[in-house]
């Protein structure tokens, strides 16, 4: 008996400090560095960690409540009405109420929103539109319609972003953005006290910062994540999350379907994929994945030159414009594009990211939802273009999918991850739906 | 044109064109001499430019070969031998390109497609031509970019150590930055024209267009060439032949802005033109050198054209003048004046020429005044012999008259009376003809002055007509009067007795030339400005001598003329301010004119 008490005791002192390593200590600075804008929009990482949506997607993709509790949608998808989560302020201790809501909503999509009308009823929300709009709660869980303060006590517009996340806006000094804990924040206080979100650093720098201990996370472009790899850095990685796809402008030179189709037999995704994204991420040339859908495999990837230049039928245009939203990777497969499409016989002219209505847009789409459907929605809206017909079932998503690839408006190319590379002082560190880090989540191995 | 002007002209045009001839000449010596001076500057550009050529080939060539035997290098190619993946090398030639601070580099792999390339980076897989020229010297190689454009470069390409068959394609970009390192010099402009080529790019564009000048690719050191347009010509003529060009080139519509070009071509290794090098001289010295040249010729021109004028003033003072007097001397002497004389200064051909005229005038003064004289003596002698025959004719019957009286003395008285009545007759009548012989001479010495009344001349014409057409009324079929005059009235300022004299005296003239009959017609017509009267006979008509005598006075060709009447009329008529002419032909009568000045109606 006592030589079992005895080695009962011996386990409960051996377990107590394995509890006290895997429990999460609260406090410190996580300290992180990304290629781009941490206040941008949308994608920015700041922004994540100070707003929250009325939805999001969890780590499954699925949509889940954020700031409203519940929805319920009347009238065929054409009405939705949204419950707001009650106790919920600001940073500045304002409450959250519905009026805020509609306010943040009106300005974020300025004009250019999936529903016709938004309004606030007591606490609630109301979307009203003239067409259906079946995946709203999944379009809300977009970073586009973050929730954030338009207007201060002062009934002035907040001169520092004001969100209800679980950081708040502290300083943005240079390119680094700091945030403090939300220690009010619904979610919960998130374990570190301060992030820092280092932006416009170089991927190269960013890793250097990493190995001798100034940083915590770095980003890892997919196209580098082979060679981060191979320098044993610590990464963690998404199954691919976003799109990249040649979107088409089906006006002015390009009107002609046919050229549309030429365009989409002659690009070469083998090269983008093996050369200079470095065979991370999927070829593909449907929108949605896979994994997602099932029956990707049915929309061959293949380039056909030959057809391409068929297609043309001896057509010439004008010089297109190509353009490309991102990096210097994105730039670069924007050039392979070009040289793609000059052996087909187009005139292409690569022109910086930021040019006013270009023939030709390489850009990432999102896919962050588990439902194809919800997935395909999000994609589309992110594209700028209509909301695809409802489907239920696979049969019907596949044709709604081949009836937008037919119409060669958008060339999916390749499902590319996202990763990042994390120091051995973060704990639980995992991912978002969307590929970004789930900092408020992520606590740090000790605070001394 | 006068002396003058031809002297003043020629020594204008002498002194002009030989100003112009020698500015000429100097301009030309001048032009020749920049021109010379233009083509050793240029071929001393050239010179410095091709050693400068020569050493970026050899630093370009050294850059390549270090990188080929470097140990990246040398690493990437075991590996992408070793693995047969070279996508892991997708930026290493940027890198290495950065290293070595080249413009220019791509890796190609065995089968002679671009592994990876700092200029296109998403040129991987394509062909690289260029490759097969591993090993060579470095060449002049066009590059297209990725924007579009075109490069030239310098290229070498060189084998990677331990792996041939994987090669290095390194270049410098051949720009303004080639001439920024050369000494240029003061007046020089130096250009690069990049050949744009036809637009095709490494995999055939549809959009391949033909050559053609593009003057934003001529550069300078320091930016675009001013003026680029301006070298096309020769551009495009040393592009097409492959051959050294020069001319002038404008690159303002200023002349003085044109400069000496001369485009050199720049080859690969095939022989093709990618480039030019432009080397242009500024003109501006030279044209300003001639332009004041030619200011100075202007001047001299323009002083030795006063001087033309001067010269020509003195040389017309010391020729022009005595001939201008000579001639003005000539034209009074037409004009009746004898009395004039030249200068006679100097010992040239013209103080020959006014002594000669002035001998000549003297000689004309002289035997004017001895033909004056002579006539004088001769009218006097006319003159006497005509008193002496008018005055001898009734003479010799007072003689008779008077020596009848003397025989008569003896007669009875009865006789005597009768013949003492006889010949008081006779003395009284002679005596009666003597001094109508006298008054007549008296009349023709002492001629009444006009008393001008503004008269009708066809009312004397009239009244004459009537006078005498009456009187040969009674003989009309021997003689007969006519009359022929306007409707409209003659006015002259006339006297009228006067007149009606002279016309009368010409009438009865006209009778006397009629002695068988005839027709005398008396007419009037305005003539102009002046009133022409005609009195016309049928008569037998004059001779040509006797019509210049005919107005002399004492001149007669009649057997009983005192000479004096048409002498008379014409001397009326001469008060009147008029004329008096004939016309007359053998056989074929004879008509006065009278021309007097018409007076305004």
């Amino acid at each position: 008996m006592f030589r079992q008490l005895a080695i009962s005791c011996l386990f409960a002192v051996l377990l107590l400090p394995a509890d006290a390593r895997t429990r999460p200590h609260y406090g410190g600075t996580i300290r992180v560095e990304v290629n781009g804008d941490p206040l941008a929009v949308p994608s920015g990482l700041a922004r994540d960690l100070l707003f929250d949506g009325l939805t999001t997607f969890g780590p499954d993709g699925s949509v889940q409540p954020a700031l409203a509790v519940a929805w319920r949608s009347e009238d065929r998808d054409h009405r939705w009405q949204l419950s707001l989560r009650s106790g919920v302020t600001f940073h500045d201790g304002s409450p959250l109420t519905a009026t805020s809501v509609v306010n943040s909503l009106n300005r974020s999509c300025n004009g250019h929103c999936p529903w016709s009308v938004v309004h606030a009823v007591g606490s609630q929300v109301v979307f009203t539109a003239d067409s259906p709009m079946p995946q709203l709660p999944a379009l809300l869980a977009e970073d586009e319609f973050l929730i954030a303060l338009t207007l201060g006590a002062d009934g002035l517009p907040p001169t520092n972003p004001i969100g209800t996340g679980p950081f708040q806006f502290v300083s943005a000094v240079r390119d680094t953005v700091t945030l403090a804990a939300n220690q009010n924040c619904w979610r919960g206080r998130p374990f570190a006290d301060t992030i820092e979100i280092r932006g416009h650093r170089a991927v190269r720098d960013q890793w250097l910062d990493l190995s001798v201990g100034r940083t915590d996370v770095v980003e890892i472009p997919p196209e580098m994540l082979r060679q981060a790899r191979q320098q044993q850095l610590t990464i963690v990685a998404s199954p691919p999350v976003t799109l990249l796809a040649l979107q088409l402008l089906t006006t002015s030179a390009l009107a002609n379907p046919m050229l549309r189709a030429s365009i989409a037999q002659a690009v070469d995704r083998s090269a983008l994929f093996n050369v200079i994204f470095q065979k991370q991420g999927d070829l593909t040339a449907a929108l949605l994945p896979q994994q997602l859908t099932g029956y990707a495999f049915l929309f061959p990837p293949d380039r056909n030159l030959g057809k391409a230049i068929a297609l043309r039928g001896g057509l010439t245009t004008a010089s297109l414009k190509l353009a490309a939203e991102g990096d210097s990777a994105m730039q670069l497969a924007a050039q392979r594009l070009a040289l793609n499409l000059h052996d087909a016989g187009f005139p292409v002219q690569v022109v910086p990211g930021n040019t006013p209505n270009p023939d030709l847009l390489l850009r990432r789409l999102p896919l962050e939802s588990s439902d194809p459907a919800a997935a395909l929605a999000v994609l589309m809206h992110s594209a700028g273009q209509n909301d695809p017909a409802n489907a239920s079932t696979p049969s019907a998503l596949f044709r709604v999918e081949k009836n937008i690839l037919d119409m060669h408006s958008i060339v999916p190319l390749l499902d590319l991850p996202r990763a990042w590379a994390v120091s051995g002082k973060l704990r639980d560190f995992a991912l978002r739906a969307d590929g970004a880090p789930d900092l408020a989540n992520t606590s740090l191995e000790s605070t001394q | 044109m006068s002396l003058r002007q031809k002297l003043l002209l020629l020594f204008s045009l002498t002194v002009a064109a030989s100003v112009a001839a020698v500015t000429w000449t100097v301009l030309i010596r001048i032009r020749q001499v920049f021109e010379v001076r233009d083509q050793q500057e240029t071929a001393l550009f050239v010179s410095q430019f091709q050693r400068e050529f020569q050493h970026h080939s050899d630093e370009v060539a050294a850059a390549v070969d270090r990188l080929a035997g470097g140990d990246q290098a040398r690493t990437m190619a075991f590996q992408i031998t070793q693995s047969g993946d070279a996508s892991p090398y997708l930026t290493t030639a940027q890198s290495m390109a950065q290293s070595a601070q080249l413009d220019f580099l791509e890796i190609v792999g065995a089968d002679g497609n671009v592994i990876s390339s700092a200029q296109w980076p998403a040129r991987f897989g394509y062909p690289e031509l260029a490759a097969a020229e591993s090993g060579q010297a470095p060449f002049l190689k066009r590059e297209d970019l990725p924007d579009g454009t075109t490069a030239i470069g310098l290229f070498a390409v060189r084998a990677i150590a331990g792996a041939p068959s994987i090669r290095l394609i390194g270049g410098e970009r051949l720009d303004q930055s080639l001439l920024a390192d050369l000494a240029i010099a003061p007046g020089m402009t130096v250009g690069l024209y990049i050949d744009p080529g036809t637009a095709a790019s490494t995999a055939g564009s549809a959009a391949a267009a033909a050559p053609s000048f593009d003057a934003t690719r001529l550069i300078a050191a320091e930016g675009p060439l001013p003026g680029a347009a301006g070298y096309q010509k020769l551009i495009d003529a040393a592009i097409s032949s492959g051959r050294e060009m020069s001319g002038i080139v404008y690159p303002t519509a200023r002349r003085q802005d044109s400069v000496n070009a001369t485009v050199i071509p720049l080859k690969n290794q095939s022989g093709a033109v990618l480039a030019a090098l432009t080397v242009a001289i500024s003109r501006t010295g030279m044209i300003e050198t001639q332009r004041r040249i030619r200011e100075i010729a202007y001047g001299i021109a323009g002083a030795g054209i006063l001087l033309a004028v001067f010269f020509s003033l003195w040389i017309a003072a010391r020729v022009s003048r005595p001939v201008e007097q000579l001639a003005r001397a000539a034209e009074e002497v037409a004009g009746g004046n004898w009395d004039v004389t030249v200068s006679e200064r100097g010992r040239d051909e013209v103080s020959v020429l006014a002594r000669s005229f002035n001998h000549m005038t003297s000689e004309l003064v002289s035997q004017r005044d001895r033909l004056v004289q002579s006539e004088r003596v001769a009218a006097w002698r006319e003159l006497a012999r005509r008193l002496a025959h008018e005055l001898k004719n009734p003479l010799f019957p007072l003689q008779l008259t008077v020596e009848n009286l003397v025989r008569a003395k003896g007669l009875p008285p009865s006789d005597f009376d009768e013949v003492f009545s006889e010949s008081t007759t006779t003395l009284s009548a002679e005596i009666a003809n003597l001094k109508t012989i006298i008054s007549r001479f008296s009349d023709f010495s002492k001629m009444p002055r006009p008393e001008l009344q503004r008269i009708d001349a066809r009312e004397i014409i009239s009244r004459v007509h009537a006078l005498y057409a009456n009187a040969a009324a009674v003989d009309s079929a021997r003689l007969r009067f006519e009359m022929d005059i306007p409707g409209e009235p003659m006015p002259v300022d006339a006297d009228p007795e006067l007149l009606h004299r002279a016309i009368s005296n010409l009438v009865l003239n006209a009778m006397d030339a009629m002695p068988d009959g005839g027709i005398v017609t008396l007419s009037a017509c305005p003539k102009g400005e002046t009133a022409e009267l005609r009195v016309s006979d049928t008569g037998q008509g004059l001779t040509p001598e006797e019509c210049e005598r005919l107005f002399t006075p004492y001149y007669t060709t009649k057997q009983h003329g005192t000479g004096l009447g048409l002498a008379i009329v014409q001397s009326v008529i001469a008060d009147h301010h008029g004329t008096i002419a004939v016309e007359s032909g053998a056989g074929a009568g004879a008509t006065f004119i009278i021309t007097l000045p018409r007076a305004a109606s």
